[in-house]
């Protein structure tokens, strides 16, 4: 079921568009990752969906809510440069911001313990949180954003600006958090989205470009690539393999000849039967899947 | 319940980088400094030199209520620019840093956001000009004659009125902009042109709230309170709240993140 549906949501700066006409559903308990290029407008569109922008048109609606209530409440967000009162301590700021979202000062207390354990800076519970490094900003970010129980989590670039560690341990958290709640995370860093998201949002230059699960999204894009290298001249090899159909592109590149196809197994058997029919001297010979990555250069590029 | 929890956090912000404790202070020495240097001017002339020989220097006598009112006329320069001061980034500095993009995107009504600065803020600067005022007060008794209690209770709370009346200005350019130097500017920039055009209307404007003093001046002088002081009391509460319900209409209006 769709818990958010956004519809032609536009938004300009200064006349021009930096999202423009975006449509999309944001599924129940799923995992979403908002992938695109910088300056694609992913946060653009995080913050119009928080309600810290307004939309020039368009709207975004949550199931079961009335028009022009407040959907704050049910909303969690993480800025990508969250920025704390630095003069209050972690827990102070937790308690504080559980109390805003109308929890009473003993159930915001017990909240806050709760995640900071979660979040695993209980430590640092009582340290000015003007002291914390990046990594422990980040975490008690998260445990702001979900103080009091969102149904919508939204994280902008949360692993972004961490150190391979923090990034570890923040994924893993939002690994745990997935259970709880559906998550709206921006990112570019696609081993991070191939990693968690159950679903994949791809923008660029301010429009949804491709979208769907990311099996969905693979069998879209499957190219496979073959790489083989072989004793001898690879330009007639090249120019062996070029002639058969199933064959989409192939190149040489490093001593390595490279072949796309689409149709993985088809092109591997042709290949396979020729070399041997040949008696080429195979020295190396792999079937790569497309990384999200090649997707995305694919998608932005085309 | 929200309120009080926005409330509480200015208050221990205030506390915790000290305004607490510096600005009291600050209040105290403008409004004694006056007070003092007037009462020792002739030693002050004397060990810097004294006045050449032969010279009849008359220093005129002043009253308890020329020398309190001389406090006042401190706090309305020095005064209402520190005001403007502690006030500039209240909103403003919040929005810049990004902390209100925290905050804010949390169910916190606009409203209340708005009322707890301006009245944490209300608070600090009536507790700092009644500490002032009350040392300027001692000072004078004992240095220039005697000015009755209720005569400084009356001065406080009319005059405290000018300065929430400065806060609220404050607190309406912070809604407005985001850049606290700029806050600070345009705050002073009104009070300024509000004192010219007082001056140039005196006739028809003796309401203003700039006119303030000089109806507490006649009311130490009469020893009454006049329609004018009342008057003007009354416009500047009415201008102070009309100026807060502007700021939340055009902060709620406001986006965040922009």
């Amino acid at each position: 079921m769709a818990l958010v549906t956004v519809s032609d949501l536009s938004r300009h700066f200064d006349g021009k568009p930096v999202v423009h006409q975006v449509s999309f559903e944001l599924n129940e308990g799923k995992t979403i990752a908002l992938i695109g290029p910088n300056g694609a407008g992913k946060t653009t569109t995080l913050r119009t969906m928080a309600g810290l922008l307004n939309p020039t048109s368009g709207s975004v609606k949550f199931s079961g809510m009335n028009a022009g209530e407040d959907i704050r409440p049910y909303i969690g967000y993480l800025p990508q440069y969250p920025a704390f009162y630095e003069w209050m301590s972690g827990l102070e700021f937790l308690v504080y911001s559980g109390q805003l979202a109308h929890l009473t000062k003993d159930e915001a207390t017990k909240r806050a313990l709760e995640l900071l354990k979660k979040v695993g800076i209980l430590d640092a519970k009582d340290r000015r949180i003007g002291k914390y490094s990046g990594g422990m900003k980040q975490r008690l970010g998260i445990a702001q954003a979900i103080i009091h129980q969102p149904k919508l989590l939204i994280l902008d670039e949360p692993v972004s600006s961490l150190d391979p560690i923090g990034r570890r341990e923040v994924l893993t958290l939002m690994d745990e958090l997935k259970k709880d709640m559906t998550i709206l995370f921006s990112t570019h860093i696609l081993s991070d989205a191939d990693e968690i998201s159950d679903e994949l949002l791809l923008l660029n230059k301010g429009e949804i470009v491709e979208s769907g699960s990311l099996a969905e999204l693979r069998n879209n894009y499957q190219t496979a690539k073959l790489e083989l290298s072989i004793e001898g001249d690879l330009s007639t090899f090249q120019a062996a393999v070029s002639q058969l159909d199933c064959i989409e592109e192939c190149y040489i590149e490093k001593d390595m000849l490279h072949v796309l196809a689409h149709d993985i197994d088809t092109a591997r058997s042709q290949i396979i039967q020729m070399v041997a029919s040949k008696n080429w001297s195979l020295t190396h010979f792999s079937v790569n899947r497309a990384s999200l990555e090649d997707m995305f250069m694919k998608v932005v590029n085309s | 319940m929200q309120w009080t929890t926005l409330f509480k956090k200015e208050l221990l912000e205030n506390w915790r980088n000290k305004k607490w404790i510096w600005f009291p202070l600050v209040m105290i020495l403008i409004a004694i400094m006056d007070p003092l240097t007037t009462y020792y001017m002739p030693l002050i002339i004397d060990a810097v030199g004294g006045m050449p020989e032969g010279t009849v220097f008359e220093l005129p006598e002043f009253t308890p209520t020329d020398v309190i009112m001389m406090s006042l006329g401190q706090y309305s320069i020095i005064g209402v620019i520190v005001i403007a001061l502690i006030s500039m980034g209240t909103i403003a500095g919040e929005r810049k840093s990004g902390v209100s993009e925290l905050i804010l995107v949390k169910p916190v009504s606009y409203k209340n956001y708005i009322l707890s600065k301006w009245a944490s803020l209300n608070v600090l600067v009536w507790f700092a000009a009644c500490l002032g005022l009350f040392a300027s007060w001692y000072y004078v008794n004992i240095l220039f004659g005697e000015l009755s209690f209720l005569a400084l209770l009356q001065i406080i709370f009319f005059y405290g009125l000018w300065l929430t009346f400065v806060l609220s200005l404050s607190i309406f350019y912070n809604a407005l902009l985001k850049s606290p130097g700029l806050i600070l500017f345009a705050t002073i920039a009104t009070i300024v042109t509000m004192s010219i055009v007082t001056q140039i209307f005196s006739h028809v404007l003796s309401w203003s709230p700039n006119k303030l003093s000089s109806h507490i001046i006649e009311m130490l002088q009469t020893d009454q309170i006049g329609s004018a002081l009342w008057g003007a009391a009354v416009i500047t509460v009415a201008l102070s709240i009309g100026l807060i319900i502007s700021a939340i209409y055009i902060f709620r209006k406001k986006e965040m993140a922009a």
